[in-house]
């Protein structure tokens, strides 16, 4: 298959595939059924699902399948978008072939040879999108996009603490696209209780997120048959079996965790239990018999009520357990008992194998221990008392078919995903390819040297008040590390005083600087810890700022501004970097920061493909142009299905209209939609999609073959074994 | 390897709904589900072709269970009741209908998924809050002082399964065992929970249906021969009982994961017998009348133990544990060794009893909230029927003491839902509209389609072709014959309304139920003191009825929802 045909059959499939893929996306999407090769039905709006019980055949839907659940893996966000986005870029390459494919008609090249000079253009067009994500993109997202970005913090001190509507707006977001409409309300609703019941104190929610999201099936519970707006959160865990033996106790109840049988057995693997009389035999089973006895005596004198066994305790145990009131929950899997140990920090008991003495060495205190009764089905609902910061609550999901409970079910765990996506800071590329020194001359690295002298230059001019200059050498990257450390360290009332005379130094200082303008524009470009404490006190462009505006920035430096979300009136934060916070990473050179999000309804894809043909302006390369108007043009599709169903003023041209003209007029976009998404989850779905694309394209042929490809086995790895 | 299959790729269809495939199935289930509703539906017999037992039934559980579905919408919605009559076991078959009403009412109109899911959920939540408040028309406080309310209630039940092949006074009988049996669970001392105990259905299957009847404490089947050998014989007033969960049969446990080496000459069957007959000489010496065991008892125990006078019973199942250990007090015992004497029980009497052609141990207890309702009826499947009914009814009533209202039956709830919906929606459209964000003639659309589909829904009670009517006050449901004649006077021709509540003699307003009617705001029903004289109310169950809604509802809104259907061909 030629490397042209490959674009079309790719887009043949990719369109294909679209357009399954639209029907579910953004908060009008709908549902799909699914059914399993066992006669299940399951609902689903979530695309990588979908993509999956499609099964597809052709090859290259295949390779796209894969990126798409590779990215996934990643993220656990954005098939559908991956989708659109993907086949609006094949599209709009198609398009480019097919306007230079004339002109090379009318070359009169002999047709072999051009199909070969189509194959070296391909190879190129991949390597052009592959260079074009990693620099240029990194570079416009840094240096434009970056200003835009709202926090889901509320304050910036050192220990974030969420900002809890623009939590719900997130959640409310995400959960439109995942569940079915009438429910996606409730369903975010109540996931974000059960965050902040999870984590009731403030910050650590990074481990508490970890823990959910790994341990996600065991806290939740699905019940059908009842309506979905019977979900609800229980404080405690529930094990999703009942009780073997189930003693009422009160006071403080004792838990100890065993994950053998406390019954001693005959023999033990790989030995020999020889009899000889029957005495004997009779003998051994009265010391099995005493000793179990002894065993849960122990138990009970240790004050504990509660037995947690990770296997079945034999009938004497259980006799034993109920005579000494010892409450019995057996049969719990690995996951529970690892879970249990997570949030208790219990470890199993050891049975001693000769001594009489039984000492029970960990136990933990239970606050309950009760039966749970959910249609009809006994749990057990225990409540642990956490010694790490996650609360232990549970999810109780409720829906009329499994289907739909399973479909909540991930949708719910996928958010614990985006979340712990989101609460990453995000690394870019681009700057750290500065401090290579091997690094190809291209435009950006002209640039980034030029601002780090600048950097150089205003270092030494912000610690002229009260610092001698820094010596100037070669260094440039200890040079900013040093800036960074003495700023950080400058106590918060000289703060004012520094900006104002950092913003102020190109006018006062025209002649220290080489080129003023364009070397500040390169600065803001250098995404150092120097362009994050600028950022929290510009909210405007910083090139076209008048630098005069001292009272601007002294108004902005109150470090919220109260942007009106649509309707809702509900407060977000500027996304605000204290100096406090760029000591704490200020080895990390550019990143989209944690916490980081934009509105929904396109928001980022607009801003992103207005700085894109911005950027695409000035660029002179015919490639770098090529492949930034490509992308920029695909960027649109996804705002485009989104307004699909709106009339009027709500209709898509009339938005983007609007929304350029504010950009252009440096207002601030107005939107109606409410809703927040992670920047970052964006950001790695673009990186993605090209990455796809530069696959399929670089692709030349496809050969069929009988069997799997052989897998390559690490030969050396093997004879080390 | 070589099994590993390529997957074939699986079928994707778009806008399921639209098919005529999936219309004509859908509506073929409706048919099925429609025609057994109420007390004058029809049965429907269950055979598979190839021999085997025939199911003759006219109830949800046992329909839709058999019933093999093969679109995956279909299976959304059989799945969807089954799980809610697995959790109220009532109202199956009207959340079934109502659902079909639904889907193929909002279909015909053609609007947008988007409104009509948002303006049913809407109205839905307007039916579950109007139930739900205490200005509610169609719904009546049980009182716990009387049996009148339970007694009716339990009784619609009955009569609402015609499978069951109940005369009237066979239905009258039944209700009072069920209504006893119910009230034998209750403890008579309660703490802060209640918990109620459990009613044991014990087949007897060939007698006549008025031989059924209700015990306190537990029967055991035995065969006729064991009864004779061994007859325990009074000592005091009450028998002191073992209950063993370990098997007393002599086998070896587990021996852990290593190997046993047994030498020769060494018998470990002697050495468990010997184990065994000293549990025997202990339980012997601690004054045991009877031992029940779960699973087998040694003969030679068996034998020991009859020698004194101590009646053995094994292979009792794990089923009655739990009521046993209830009704005797004992503590299941887990060892061979030494049993601690706090482990034992007590019943108050022990006898043989003779039931149709079986025999029977009964246990009866000093206070427990156990018994056994022995049901009777001619054959196999219509006992089967009865067994199912019975547990629905006794479900009901379970669900009544945690929600104490009932719900008038007889179709008179949902004429007055729709009659109430009606009058809502035309009189205060805007709290909806600005809720939903869509112009009132969707609002009346969907509306209608809701209302139709509740009203059609009770006209599926009416299987002999007669009209249904609906009266202009209370908004309660009427039916009359086939037969009569198509002009005269309403009040002659019908009698009472479908729940009983209200007669014709009253000075009413009919109109037929398909006609225009202009909306009204339906009345409530009676004061307490007429609802308490009035003997023959049909009642259903307000829990179950309210989770019926919600799930036909929900379900109808998902399946609206539904652009593809991607079928798994593997």
């Amino acid at each position: 298959m030629a490397a042209e045909g490959a674009v079309k059959a790719a887009l043949q499939v990719a369109q294909a595939l679209e357009t399954i893929v639209s029907g579910c996306v953004g908060p009008e999407g709908r549902q799909v059924l699914c059914t399993k090769p066992t006669g299940e039905v399951l609902l689903s709006r979530d695309g990588g699902r979908l993509l999956a019980a499609l099964h597809l055949e052709h090859p290259l839907a295949r390779v796209m399948v894969a990126c798409v659940s590779s990215h996934l893996r990643k993220t656990g966000d954005g098939a559908k978008t991956f989708i659109i986005f993907l086949c609006h870029l094949l599209r709009g390459l198609e398009a480019v072939t097919d306007k230079e494919k004339d002109s090379l008609i009318s070359k009169n090249i002999q047709t072999h040879g051009r199909y070969w000079k189509t194959c070296c253009r391909w190879k190129f067009i991949s390597q052009a999108l592959l260079t074009f994500q990693t620099q240029i993109l990194d570079y416009v997202v840094d240096r434009y996009l970056s200003r835009h970005f709202l926090s889901v913090f509320s304050s910036p001190t050192k220990e974030r603490t969420l900002c809890r509507s623009s939590f719900e707006l997130l959640l409310e977001a995400y959960f439109g696209g995942r569940v079915g409409r009438n429910n996606h309300s409730f369903i975010s609703q109540l996931m974000c209780d059960y965050f902040f019941k999870c984590t009731a104190c403030e910050g650590g929610f990074e481990e508490a997120f970890e823990l959910v999201d790994d341990r996600f099936g065991e806290l939740s519970v699905g019940v059908t048959g009842l309506p979905v707006s019977d979900s609800r959160i229980l404080a405690g865990l529930v094990l999703h079996r009942d009780f073997s033996v189930y003693r009422p106790a009160g006071g403080d109840i004792r838990t100890a965790l065993v994950t053998e049988t406390i019954q001693p057995l005959f023999s033990t693997s790989g030995s020999e239990f020889i009899l000889n009389s029957e005495a004997q035999f009779q003998t051994s089973q009265l010391w099995i018999m005493e000793r179990t006895k002894a065993i849960m005596k122990s138990l009970q004198n240790h004050n504990v009520k509660l037995l947690l066994s990770s296997v079945k305790q034999p009938d004497l145990v259980i006799y034993y357990a109920e005579l000494n009131g010892v409450t019995v929950v057996e049969c719990l899997s690995s996951e529970e008992i690892s879970l249990i140990q997570r949030i208790t920090g219990l470890s199993p008991l050891v049975l001693p194998q000769a001594s009489s003495q039984y000492e029970i060495s960990s136990t933990a205190l239970v606050k309950f221990c009760k039966p749970l009764v959910l249609r009809s089905k006994r749990y057990v609902h225990l409540g642990l008392i956490s010694t790490c910061s996650f609360i232990p609550h549970c999810l109780v999901l409720c829906g009329p078919v499994q289907g739909l409970v399973e479909q909540h079910e991930a949708a719910l765990h996928g958010a614990f995903k985006m979340l712990r996506q989101l609460f990453k800071d995000l690394d870019l590329s681009y700057l750290t390819q500065t401090s290579d020194q091997n690094y190809v001359p291209s435009p950006l690295i002209y640039k980034n040297r030029e601002s780090n002298q600048l950097a150089d230059t205003v270092n030494g001019s912000i610690q002229r008040p009260h610092q001698d200059p820094v010596e100037k050498n070669e260094g440039e990257l200890a040079k900013t590390h040093t800036y960074l450390n003495t700023y950080s360290n400058s106590v918060v009332p000289s703060i004012e005083l520094e900006t104002h005379i950092f913003r102020s130094t190109p006018k006062v200082t025209p002649a220290g600087t080489q080129q003023t303008d364009e070397a500040l524009g390169c600065l803001s470009a250098n995404k150092t810890r120097i362009m994050d404490v600028c950022d929290l006190f510009i909210d405007g462009d910083p090139t076209t700022e008048s630098t005069a505006e001292n009272t601007r920035i002294e108004a902005s430096f109150e470090n919220v501004s109260i942007p009106k979300m649509g309707g809702k009136g509900s407060m977000l934060p500027v996304r605000c970097k204290s100096s406090e916070l760029g000591t704490s990473r200020s080895c990390c050179f550019s990143s989209i920061s944690a916490g980081c999000v934009l509105p929904v309804g396109g928001h980022f894809e607009i801003l992103l493909h207005y700085y894109l043909l911005n950027y695409v302006k000035k660029c002179q390369q015919s490639e770098a142009t090529m492949v930034g108007t490509l992308i920029a043009n695909a960027l649109l599709g996804i705002p485009k299905i989104l307004y699909k169903s709106k009339r009027g003023n709500q209709s898509f041209p009339q938005v983007y209209v609007r929304a350029l003209h504010a950009l252009q007029t440096n207002q601030p976009m107005g939107g109606n939609q409410t809703g927040l998404e992670s920047v970052s989850g964006k950001y790695q779905l673009l990186t993605s999609v090209l990455q796809c694309l530069a696959k399929i394209v670089s692709i030349d042929l496809v050969i069929g073959i009988k069997r799997q490809p052989q897998e390559v086995y690490d030969q050396e790895s093997e004879e080390e074994l | 390897m070589s099994r590993l299959e390529a997957k074939k790729p699986s079928l994707c269809k778009s806008e399921p709904l639209t098919s005529e495939r999936v219309r004509t199935t859908l509506s073929a289930l409706k048919g099925i589900v429609a025609s057994c509703y109420g007390p004058s539906g029809r049965l429907k017999q269950l055979h598979n072709g190839l021999g085997g037992s025939v199911c003759t039934t006219s109830q949800s559980s046992a329909l839709l269970a058999n019933l093999s579905v093969s679109h995956p919408i279909l299976k959304i919605l059989t799945t969807s009741v089954q799980n809610h009559v697995s959790c109220f076991s009532d109202c199956g078959l009207f959340a079934a209908i109502l659902c079909c009403n639904l889907i193929e009412n909002v279909q015909r109109l053609g609007l947008t998924p988007t409104t009509a899911i948002k303006l049913n959920k809407h109205l839905l939540s307007l039916c579950t809050s109007y139930l739900k408040s205490e200005v509610c028309g169609c719904r009546i406080p049980v009182d716990f002082s009387s049996t009148q309310i339970l007694l009716c209630l339990v009784r619609s039940v009955l009569t609402s399964k015609p499978a069951c092949m109940l005369t009237r006074k066979e239905v009258d009988h039944v209700s009072t065992l069920i209504l006893r049996a119910f009230l034998l669970t209750i403890p008579e001392n309660t703490g802060d929970h209640i918990i109620l105990g459990n009613s044991i259905i014990v087949p007897l299957k060939g007698q006549r249906v008025v031989d059924s009847t209700v015990l306190p404490g537990i029967l055991i089947e035995m065969p006729e021969v064991r009864l004779m050998n061994i007859l325990p014989v009074k000592k005091s007033d009450s028998f002191k009982v073992a209950l063993f969960r370990v098997s007393l049969s002599g086998d070896l446990s587990d021996t852990g994961e290593g190997s046993v080496v047994v030498n020769y000459g060494v018998s470990l069957e002697n050495a468990v017998l010997d184990q065994l007959l000293n549990l025997g000489r202990q339980l012997v010496s601690d004054h045991v009348n009877l031992v029940l065991c779960q699973k087998v008892i040694h003969p030679s125990l068996k034998q020991f133990l009859g020698e004194h006078r101590v009646l053995a019973i094994d292979r009792v199942g794990a089923a009655l544990m739990e009521p046993l250990s209830k009704v005797t007090g004992t503590q299941p015992i887990g060892s061979l060794g030494s049993v601690s004497p706090s482990s034992y029980g007590n019943v108050k009497d022990l006898c043989t009893e003779k039931f149709g052609f079986k025999w029977f141990f009964h246990l009866i207890p000093n206070e427990a909230t156990v018994c056994s309702l022995l049901l009777c009826n001619r054959n196999g499947t219509a006992w089967d029927e009865l067994k199912l009914t019975c547990q629905t009814a006794l479900h009901v009533l379970q669900l009544t003491i945690k929600e104490p209202c009932v719900l008038l039956g007889g179709g008179c709830t949902e004429t007055h839902l729709a009659a109430y919906i009606r009058h809502k929606t035309f009189n205060d459209p805007e709290s909806i509209l600005k809720d939903c964000g869509c112009t009132p003639t969707e609002l009346q659309l969907i509306a209608e389609a809701f209302c139709s589909a509740l009203e059609s829904l009770t006209g599926s009670l009416e299987h002999d072709g007669g009209e249904i009517l609906t009266d202009m006050k209370y908004g309660h449901f009427w039916s009359v014959q086939a037969d009569s004649p198509s002009v005269g006077s309403w009040p002659d021709l019908l009698t009472r309304c479908g729940c009983g509540l209200h007669n014709s003699l009253e000075e009413l307003s009919w109109s037929f139920l398909k006609t225009a009617r202009h909306p009204f705001a339906p009345l409530p029903c009676l004061p307490h003191e007429a609802v308490g004289s009035a003997n023959n109310l049909t009642l259903d169950c307000f829990t179950a009825k309210l989770s019926g809604l919600q799930v036909a509802v929900e379900t109808a809104n998902l399946i609206l929802d539904l652009s593809y259907v991607i079928e798994d061909k593997n």
